[in-house]
C-alpha cells in the first residue's frame, strides 16, 4: 500500500474505533476536569495570582491528560493481537507511525479545545484576541508531547508496568516542551507582543521537527518481532 | 565461547584500573594539598577537583552509552548491549554524584543548595533519563528486545539533552561560565594542572569500572542462556519419562 494511504488508514481505524467506543476521549476529559478542580481547589486564586499560575496548571493538566490518551493509544491494539498484525503487516513501520502521531495528536487537540474554556470560566481569564495564537501554542506543543509520547506508548506496551513507565520516559523528555510551552501561553495571556516570547514557538517547533524524524526512524526498531 | 572484546578487557583492564588509582592519588594530593586557594572562593573551590571530573565522565558515559546504542542497532551484537548497560549504570552513578557534589558546592557560593540553571536541569533530566533506562531494561522479558528499546531510549535522551540545555539557559541561569571554551582556558596552571589529572584518572575509572561490570553482564548472560538450556533438557527428558535427575547432574 502506498505510504500516504498507510497513514490515512491507520488514522482512520483509531478515529473509527473512537467514535465507536468513546474511551480514550471521554476518559481524557474527565480526567483532565478532576486536575482543574483540584488545582482550583489547591490554590485559592485571585485574577492576579491566577495569570501568574494559570499557564503552568494549563499545560501540567494537558500533560497528564495526554499521557492518558498516549497509553490508551497502543494499548488498545493489544486487544485481538492486532499490534501483532502491524508488526507483521508488509506497511511501512513510519508511515504506522505517523498514522498513530496523527490520531493522538487529533484527541489530544480536541480534548484540550473542549477544556480550554473550563480554564477560561473557572480561572476568569480574558482571552478572546489572543484565541489563534493560542491555538497555535497548542498545536506546537501538544505535536511535540506526542511525537515521543507515541514512540514510548509503542516501546511501553510491550513491557511490564507499562502504565508506569510510560510518564516516567516521556515526562524528562518533554522539559524543553513543557517550559517552552508554559512561557509561550504565559506571555500569550499576558497579551505580551508575539516579538517577546517568539523564541519559544521556534524552540516548539524545532523540537517537533527534530523528534518527529528521529521517532520516525526509531519506531521501526520498536516494532520490530 | 569468549569473545574478542571481553579477552582485550581481560587483558587490559588491571593496567587501566591502577593507572586511574595512580592519577586520582596524584591529582588529590595535588588538588587538595599543593594547588593554592581560589581568589574569590577560597578553600571551598578544591571540591572542583571531584566535582568537575564527575560531572565530565558522567557525561562520557553517556556518550559511550550513546556510541554504543547505535552500534547496537546496526550490528545488533549481544556483547555491546552488555557494554551499554555497564555505561548506563556508571553514567548513572557519576552523574548522581555529580549532583550531590554540585549542591554541595553550590550551598557556600551561591548560597542554595539548587538553583533552576542549565546546566545543573540538563543534568537532572540526563539522571532521570539514565534511571529511566535502567528502570526499562528490568521489565523487559525478552533479552533481545530489552536490548532494541533501550538502545532506542538512549539515543532519544541523549538528543533531547542540547534541547534541554537550551531550553532552560533562555528561561534562566546563573552557572558561571564554562572555564574551558572555543576562546580558551579561564584557569590558573596550578589548578588547571590537578584538574587535568583528576578528569585522566577518573576517566580511565570509568573505563575500568565499564570493563569490569560489561564482563560481568556478559557472563550473567552466559549463565542465563546456560540455564535455559539445561532447563528445556529436563523439561525434555522427563516428557519422555526418564527421572529428571539430570539438572542435577549435567
Amino acid at each position: 500500500m502506498p505510504f500516504f494511504n498507510v497513514i490515512r488508514w491507520v488514522a482512520w481505524k483509531d478515529l473509527i474505533s473512537e467514535v465507536r467506543s468513546r474511551e480514550t476521549i471521554s476518559s481524557m476529559f474527565f480526567f483532565a476536569l478532576i486536575v482543574i478542580l483540584v488545582f482550583s481547589f489547591s490554590f485559592s486564586m485571585d485574577q492576579a495570582a491566577a495569570r501568574e499560575l494559570i499557564a503552568g496548571i494549563i499545560w501540567v493538566a494537558f500533560a497528564f491528560t495526554g499521557i492518558i490518551g498516549l497509553g490508551k493509544s497502543f494499548s488498545a491494539e493489544l486487544q485481538n493481537d492486532c499490534l501483532e498484525h502491524l508488526q507483521i503487516s508488509p506497511a511501512s513501520k513510519g508511515a504506522i507511525y505517523l498514522g498513530k502521531l496523527a490520531a493522538n495528536l487529533l484527541f489530544m487537540l480536541i480534548v484540550e479545545v473542549i477544556l480550554f474554556p473550563m480554564f477560561v470560566i473557572f480561572f476568569n481569564l480574558d482571552v478572546v484576541e489572543e484565541l489563534p495564537l493560542l491555538l497555535l501554542i497548542f498545536a506546537l506543543a501538544t505535536l511535540g508531547l506526542s511525537t515521543v509520547g507515541t514512540l514510548f506508548s509503542a516501546m511501553t506496551v510491550q513491557i511490564r508496568a507499562r502504565e508506569v513507565m510510560l510518564p516516567i520516559l516521556l515526562l524528562p523528555l518533554a522539559v524543553p516542551v513543557m517550559i517552552a510551552a508554559v512561557e509561550a501561553t504565559r506571555g500569550a495571556l499576558h497579551g505580551d507582543p508575539v516579538s517577546l516570547y517568539g523564541n519559544w514557538l521556534r524552540l516548539l517547533a524545532v523540537f517537533d521537527i527534530v523528534f518527529t524524524v528521529l521517532s520516525f526512524w526509531a519506531f521501526e526498531w520498536i516494532m520490530d518481532t | 565461547m569468549i569473545s574478542a572484546l571481553i579477552k582485550w578487557m581481560q587483558r587490559y583492564e588491571g593496567w587501566v584500573g591502577a593507572g586511574g588509582g595512580l592519577c586520582i592519588l596524584a591529582g588529590l594530593y595535588l588538588g587538595l594539598v599543593a594547588s593554592p586557594p581560589d581568589y574569590y572562593q577560597g578553600e571551598v573551590v578544591r571540591i572542583m577537583y571531584v566535582h568537575v571530573p564527575l560531572v565530565q565522565t558522567g557525561m562520557l558515559a553517556y556518550s559511550t552509552l550513546f556510541i554504543g546504542s547505535l552500534w547496537y542497532l546496526w550490528k545488533r551484537d549481544p556483547i555491546v548491549d552488555n557494554l551499554c548497560h555497564a555505561a548506563a549504570g556508571i553514567s548513572a552513578f557519576f552523574t548522581a554524584l555529580g549532583l550531590i557534589t554540585g549542591s554541595i558546592w553550590a550551598k557556600p557560593t551561591w548560597n542554595t543548595w539548587w538553583t533552576w540553571d542549565a546546566r545543573l536541569v540538563s543534568f537532572a533530566v540526563m539522571f532521570l533519563i539514565l534511571v529511566g533506562y535502567l528502570m526499562l531494561r528490568t521489565f523487559v522479558d525478552d533479552p533481545e528486545r530489552e536490548a532494541r528499546y533501550a538502545a532506542v531510549l538512549a539515543i532519544v535522551g541523549f538528543v533531547d539533552l542540547p534541547i534541554v540545555h537550551f531550553s532552560v539557559e533562555w528561561w534562566r541561569t546563573l552557572h558561571q561560565p564554562l572555564s574551558f571554551s572555543m576562546r580558551g582556558v579561564s584557569m590558573s596552571k596550578p589548578m588547571l594542572i590537578p584538574l587535568g589529572i583528576m578528569t585522566v584518572g577518573f576517566s580511565l575509572t570509568f573505563f575500568y569500572m565499564l570493563m569490569v561490570r560489561t564482563q560481568m553482564l556478559y557472563l550473567d548472560h552466559l549463565l542465563t542462556a546456560k540455564k535455559g538450556r539445561l532447563l528445556s533438557q529436563a523439561h525434555l527428558s522427563s516428557d519422555v519419562g526418564s527421572s529428571p535427575s539430570s539438572l542435577s547432574t549435567p
